[in-house]
């Protein structure tokens, strides 16, 4: 199906005849966008500081950067959902100010947010669904009979879609659904069209006819943003990429795009470090005698045809005692979806896992906290933390039957000297009493991993451990996981994985495409290693 | 200013509490009694056990509707075996017991297994057993000398149990003990035992829970167990106050319940289920409701108070302009 994204015949209003702008840059269209010294707080964190870039007509222009990195919160600014503290937002040389998403629509900016699904009924047809925006907008009066609906939405559907109206919205697979909400959000014919990760439920084939679609549109004349974390992706088929890292604008670039120069800039803070070809961060640390990897143990944790995925291939996978092994990769990598298998929380999906002779196969983390295996899971503050609780009941909480007196209640001081060596042994800024809220990122999470020092696990599993932690924190919890003995962290910042692994492998698509000592490894290296393997 | 709103809501429902009460003993020489102070302890002390039962539902982030129709059916079930069937008073209060661990269960596994919201599951659970309650004494009130399907009635009031509801120990009428011991045993459970603390993090992160290896469903069905046996014991205090088993009776204790929980929240700035809270809460309603049956209020107005009260604590509670530790969503 050729379906262009834009209809021929003309559909709403006709489009303005489009004159470059004085500053245009000649071939790549007219400046349409211009956003500047944008700053958004939330309460005490700063979420973005200070981020400029412009965007043409006709241009596709990448928004990448880790979690957190800012581009969610820039997006939600430029769909008018939250309003920027700091900051002018500049469409085709005039300043607007975007209160809601119907001000952004009107400013020409439409959005197709990563999780389309909230963006649509799914127990109504598709009709109904792109004829919902004119309906709010009053456009179809106040008393919209079947007929009216019908009509604007075959006016909407024209040209852009074939699937039958009267089809319920539920019946449509991903593709499908995602293709009802852009031809709705184009019926506008925005100037400005904001793509959130729109590969993320889609296969390959429907993945590369939505790009082909994006092209023809941007062809066209509109200016996408386009969201994404598979950077082979963003390589293929946009012209400039912004890097946002913490909030800021660390780097931007033009076709053809360099994938582990992205990647560089998006993990940051090694790049200086690693061009001039000296060690990584781990051989500053001073923590572990380099030469000297502590991968002498017995094996302790076996997988064998382990798969990562259901249609993934099969993984082998060794621990020793008193290793710490890192999982690196791209996100969509799997390393989640392999941790949660070995800590129960996940099914096993097939083969085996064999853990200190035994063969293992939890079916909650009941079985594998039972069995001495911890895991910190990757968000922390939705997965991990008991809100409004203290530091101590948090740090005794998977193990609370240790506490338990002859009476049968729970004994607070023992709780309490237990959670005071942990403070003093994590380093925890914060008292026993505290409540978990009133810790900064990084003490909290040394309360979420010292919680299973509390509870003697013998293995500790970590998720992105690191993540919205300080780089202090960081170097303390590297310092006792290696004191504590046998670990596995995933993260995807080379980084972080080289302060804390002995051993690494990289993961793509469910695939380990690389293992390697972390020994002599600069970061640099394990950039490239990771963006090859995507 | 911030600190004088943190101010009123920590302390803030307490001083109008005490405000009340020195306003009620100034204005109203009876209201100050001995005597008072039991009639007024007696009438929430019901109310105080019920919702003892509704704050352990809230801790795991639930909330049982079904507490009402439990209050209704233990009183039914004793009735009946006292007067219908003639069992001893144990019976009748095991009886009672289990048939508000029979509703918990029901709401909880409907809540775990079927997966219903559960305000629905427990909501179904209301309707089904105030209408099994009915079916027990095919629709009718149950009194002393009142047979059951046109044969006399077997048995009589053990006055054993009527003691629950009417006998004093030093004095101090029984129902009241047995609604301070209550409080006291719900709040050392939430507050000092394994169990209690887990029910607590099931309500306060049920993810977070999960994965330090909780199984949450079970614990959630507890919480539904312990709240349908503390209905039910409500229930018998209720029917030996009463020495009679009317219909539907427990109804109006539901309303009575989640509020005295909800102005709770209010106490001590907790903002969440807390059964000294829940305690004061019923004790607070009790206290207005009898100093302006004093004033010679007409009890028409009653619920129009109580429930007033209940959105100021709830303002107090929840609304950006006291609870300043709140975040921006």
């Amino acid at each position: 199906m050729s379906d262009a994204l834009h209809g021929g015949t003309g559909v709403g209003s006709v489009r303005k005849v489009e004159t470059p702008a004085p500053d245009g840059t000649p071939g790549t269209g007219h400046e349409v966008l211009r956003v500047e010294g944008i700053v958004k707080h939330f309460g005490a964190t700063k979420a973005l500081r200070g981020v400029d870039f412009t965007l043409n007509s006709g241009e596709i222009l990448a928004l990448v950067g880790a979690n957190g990195a800012g581009k969610s919160t820039l997006t939600s600014i430029l769909s008018g959902i939250v309003e920027a503290s700091e900051g002018r937002l500049v469409v085709e040389g005039r300043e607007v100010r975007l209160t809601s998403i119907l001000d952004a629509s009107q400013a020409g900016i439409e959005t197709i947010v990563q999780s389309f699904d909230e963006a649509l009924f799914p127990g109504q047809t598709v009709g109904d669904n792109l004829a919902f925006p004119m309906l709010v907008q009053h456009k179809l009066g106040a008393f919209p009979g079947p007929q009216a609906i019908r009509r604007a939405a075959a006016e909407v559907a024209k040209g852009v879609i074939d699937i039958p109206l009267n089809t319920a919205m539920r019946e449509l697979d991903a593709s499908e659904r995602q293709r009802v909400l852009i031809a709705r959000a184009l019926f506008t014919r925005p100037k400005i069209l904001i793509l959130d990760e729109p590969t993320a439920s889609l296969d390959i084939g429907e993945s590369r006819r939505l790009h082909e679609r994006i092209r023809a549109l941007a062809d066209s004349g509109t200016a996408i943003i386009y969201i994404s974390h598979h950077m082979k992706e963003v390589a293929d088929i946009c012209d400039r990429a912004v890097v946002l890292r913490d909030g800021a604008k660390v780097g931007e670039y033009r076709a053809p795009l360099d994938i582990a120069q992205i990647i560089r800039a998006m993990l940051g803070k090694s790049v200086e470090v690693t061009q001039d070809g000296t060690h990584g961060p781990a051989a500053q640390d001073g923590g572990r005698a380099q030469g000297q990897p502590e991968a002498d143990g017995d094996i302790v944790l076996k997988l064998r045809d382990f798969r990562i995925f259901t249609d993934g291939e099969s993984v082998n996978l060794d621990l020793r005692e008193g290793e710490t092994l890192g999982i690196t990769g791209l996100i969509g990598a799997g390393k989640t979806e392999l941790l949660s298998q070995i800590v129960g929380a996940s099914p096993l999906i097939g083969g085996t896992i064999t853990w200190r002779n035994e063969s293992f196969n939890p079916r909650d983390t009941g079985e594998a906290i039972a069995a001495g295996i911890g895991y910190v899971p990757e968000n922390r503050q939705s997965d991990a933390e008991i809100p409004l609780w203290s530091v101590e009941d948090n740090l005794v909480f998977p193990d609370l039957k240790r506490y338990r007196s002859r009476s049968g209640f729970i004994n607070p001081s023992a709780i309490r000297r237990s959670s005071e060596a942990i403070i003093a042994r994590m380093g925890i800024v914060g008292s026993s009493d505290a409540r978990i809220e009133s810790l900064s990122g990084g003490n909290r999470q040394k309360v979420m991993i010292g919680r299973w020092f509390a509870a003697g696990s013998k293995l500790l599993v970590m998720d992105e451990p690191f993540r919205g932690v300080d780089i202090g924190a960081r170097s303390d919890i590297a310092t006792q996981l290696r004191a504590a003995g046998t670990a596995i962290v995933a993260s995807s910042d080379p980084d972080e994985i080289l302060q804390v692994a002995d051993r690494i492998i990289v993961l793509s698509h469910g695939a380990i495409v690389a293992e390697t000592s972390a020994v002599g490894m600069t970061s640099g290296e394990l950039s490239e290693l990771i963006a090859t393997g995507a | 200013m911030a600190d004088i709103r943190t101010v009123i809501y920590k302390y803030g429902l307490l001083a109008l509490f005490a405000l009340i009460i020195v306003f009620f003993f100034t204005a109203l020489p009876a209201f100050g009694t001995l005597q008072n102070l039991y009639v007024i302890l007696q009438s929430v002390a019901v109310t105080a056990i019920v919702a003892l039962g509704v704050t352990v539902s809230m801790t795991v982030g639930g909330f049982d509707l079904a507490v009402g129709s439990t209050v209704s059916l233990s009183v039914m079930v004793v009735a009946a075996a006292q007067i219908y069937h003639g069992l001893g008073i144990v019976w009748a209060v095991v009886l009672g017991l289990a048939a508000g661990l029979l509703v918990g269960f029901t709401s909880g596994a409907l809540i775990v297994y079927a997966r219903i919201p559960d305000m629905l599951a427990t909501l179904g659970s209301m309707f089904v057993y105030s209408g099994l309650s009915l079916i027990l004494t095919a629709g009718k009130s149950v009194s002393t000398g009142n047979g059951y399907n046109g044969q006399a009635a077997k048995g009589n009031w053990d006055p054993k149990l009527l003691w629950i509801g009417t006998g004093t120990v030093f004095s101090i009428p029984f129902s009241i003990i047995l609604a301070v011991v209550a409080t006291i045993v719900v709040v050392l459970f939430l507050g000092r035992t394994r169990t209690g603390r887990i029910l607590e993090a099931v309500g306060n992160n049920p993810r977070a829970a999960r994965l330090a290896g909780v199984r949450t469903g079970r614990y959630r069905i507890l919480a539904y167990m312990i709240s349908g046996l503390l209905s039910a014991l409500g229930g018998i205090v209720l029917v030996a106050r009463v020495g009679r088993g009317d219909i539907n009776v427990g109804s109006s204790y539901l309303l009575e319940a989640v509020a005295a929980t909800l102005i709770g929240y209010a106490v001590l700035g907790a903002n969440r289920p807390n059964p000294l809270g829940t305690a004061v809460g019923a004790l607070f309603v009790g206290v207005v409701v009898n100093g302006l049956t004093m004033f010679n209020v007409p009890y028409f107005t009653q619920d129009f108070i109580k429930g007033a009260l209940l959105v100021v604590a709830l303002i107090v509670s929840f609304s950006k302009i006291f609870n300043t530790r709140q975040q921006e969503d």
